[in-house]
């Protein structure tokens, strides 16, 4: 079951090529945008099954940190004149910092409560959204008009690659993967071996969401209108969980697999059942609440044979050290 | 240099009105084997806990090469050297036995290869290595234990602490187990070892500290302590004595 990291490496890179030269090969801007979009869903996915797969806490307020790089591209290009160039980092840098202000009380809690709290702070960011002026409101916000879907094809692809690029290098190659794994497996039996929780449970929180910031940020100026159901909604985080569950936590590629597959199924259906969009969801929560019970360690993880990015799922809400004795 | 390696002054702990120890004190000399005994719920573990930065003590302190490190947390004295195993054995089930040591071997080796060397090494003092590509999960108990050793052994540490080790194991397996014990004292490395089979802490401790009901009721050799009445007492009852 050791999984060949070589073998990895020559399905990747000539993907990645493809990728690239794809938008010589195709003109439509239908299918370019397409395109961008499932690779923007990639990042989602994979930027989750960081935290949930490797590092076993579950996210439920990953859409936040895309809010918050969507409106920080969006107020700085809107309010401020700012070149999109520059909001960029600025989207990627709040979200990472947010993440590191919120990991402070939320991290050192257990299981569903790790779940619960991220799930209420995505829900008051996006209250502040709908009640400040300078979002927009509920109405939103239009960013200045920039067509070119070719632009956004190659950032969004850039950003997506890097991300799974580093997060390769850092969870297979580097200490930092086993740690990470370790901090999920046992956080007590970690710290007698030297290692800090906090410390390392914060530095996969804040690689988790710095990410998902810049998609945040590339998407306001792509789709030029963003407002707090696009961009903060629980629906963003929802799809991504079943994207990356579905596909396999714990192993980058399964959530990538599942994020195409899934967006697939979303598209066709938006093609051809768009009178029943409502049926969408309710397959999606069938979905997961099926691949949950029956193949826990996804379509990927269970192809592979990789049973333990799936252990987030199926562990039970152990306390701490144990007592007396 | 004959500091104590390891130094406990009156350590108290309370969990709300329950007083799990009540003034410990006793000192770990460079390279003796200390057996800490007593009846279950006499508070060996947690003291266990306390000394290896589990709890924080409600009152007293401990000191590591002179240095106080009362309230340090655990993986500040694993940096520090102090290594420990569970009672209730805590491997990363998901992950293989050697990824299980290298992870441990971060500790003093935090490059990858390096790491994984050292890893390698232990496993072999252990008698692991034929079992390194194996999931930790697929182990026996006796391997298990094993494998704990070997993760708190790879931090290096100038003082292990052991927490039954030997317990639930046959006795084959647990004279391999004594027989490792021994071994790693041979290092230089101090023990402060909990056990319930008698034989093993009589026959391997230097001196013993025996727990009863959170208070210490006996602290000398082997031999002193096995004759003590309080602690016949303690283990048999009133009519023993």
């Amino acid at each position: 079951m050791r999984r060949n990291n070589s073998l990895y490496l020559c399905i990747l890179l000539p993907v990645i090529a493809l990728l690239v030269v794809f938008p010589y090969f195709c003109d439509s801007p239908f299918y370019l945008r397409i395109a961008t979009e499932i690779i923007m869903w990639i990042g989602l996915a994979i930027t989750w099954d960081l935290l949930a797969g490797y590092t076993g806490y579950l996210n439920f307020g990953h859409a936040m940190f895309f809010g918050i790089g969507a409106y920080a591209t969006g107020i700085l290009m809107k309010h401020a004149g700012w070149p999109f160039l520059l909001t960029l980092p600025v989207g990627g840098l709040l979200a990472a910092l947010t993440a590191l202000i919120i990991g402070v009380p939320t991290l050192r809690l257990k299981g569903a409560y790790f779940a619960i709290g991220t799930w209420s702070l995505a829900l008051a960011v996006q209250q502040v959204a709908l009640v400040l002026n300078i979002t927009g409101g509920p109405d939103g916000m239009r960013l200045p008009i920039f067509l070119n879907p070719r632009y956004f094809y190659f950032w969004m692809l850039g950003i997506v690659s890097g991300t799974f690029i580093l997060y390769w290098i850092l969870l297979e190659k580097s200490p930092f993967g086993l740690k990470v794994k370790a901090i999920r497996e046992d956080q007590d039996s970690a710290m007698a071996l030297g290692l800090n929780p906090t410390r390392i449970k914060t530095q996969a929180f804040v690689l988790s969401t710095g990410p998902v910031g810049l998609l945040g940020s590339i998407y306001a100026y792509w789709i030029t209108f963003i407002d707090p159901l696009s961009t903060l909604g629980d629906i963003l985080t929802d799809q991504a969980v079943v994207m990356a569950v579905f596909g396999g936590l714990g192993t980058l590629i399964g959530p990538a697999i599942g994020a195409v597959i899934i967006f697939a199924f979303k598209t066709a259906f938006w093609a051809y059942l768009s009178d029943y969009q409502v049926l969408y969801l309710i397959i999606l929560g069938a979905a997961i609440s099926l691949t949950v019970v029956f193949l826990p360690n996804g379509l990927w993880g269970t192809l592979i044979g990789y049973t333990n990015g799936g252990s987030v799922l199926k562990k039970s809400n152990r306390s701490g050290i144990q007592g007396l004795g | 240099m004959s500091e104590p390696i390891l130094k406990v002054e009156a350590i108290v702990k309370n969990f709300g009105g329950l007083c799990a120890v009540n003034s410990v004190s006793f000192e770990i000399k460079p390279g003796e084997i200390v057996g800490l005994i007593g009846p279950n719920g006499a508070g060996k573990t947690t003291l266990f806990n306390v000394i290896s930065g589990y709890h924080t003590p409600t009152e007293g302190k401990v000191f590591f090469k002179g240095k106080e490190v009362t309230g340090f947390r655990p993986y500040q004295l694993a940096e520090l050297g102090i290594g420990r195993t569970f009672q209730v054995v805590k491997p990363f089930r998901g992950l293989t036995v050697l990824e299980n040591v290298i992870i441990a071997s971060f500790a003093r080796h935090p490059k990858r290869r390096p790491a994984e060397e050292h890893a390698w090494k232990m496993l072999k003092f252990t008698g692991l290595d034929s079992q390194a590509a194996k999931s930790a999960s697929s182990l026996t108990l006796a391997g298990l234990k094993r494998l704990e050793l070997s993760k708190a052994l790879a931090l290096e540490p100038t003082l292990l602490l052991l927490d039954e080790v030997v317990a639930g194991l046959n006795p084959s397996e647990a004279d391999k187990t004594i027989e490792l014990i021994l071994k790693i004292r041979e290092k230089g490395i101090s023990i402060l070892i909990v056990e319930h089979i008698m034989r093993v802490i009589m026959n391997i401790s230097d001196r013993v500290v025996v727990l009863n009901f959170g208070k210490q009721i006996a602290l000398g050799r082997p031999t002193e302590v096995a004759g003590d009445p309080v602690v016949i007492q303690a283990y048999l009852g009133e009519e023993a004595a």
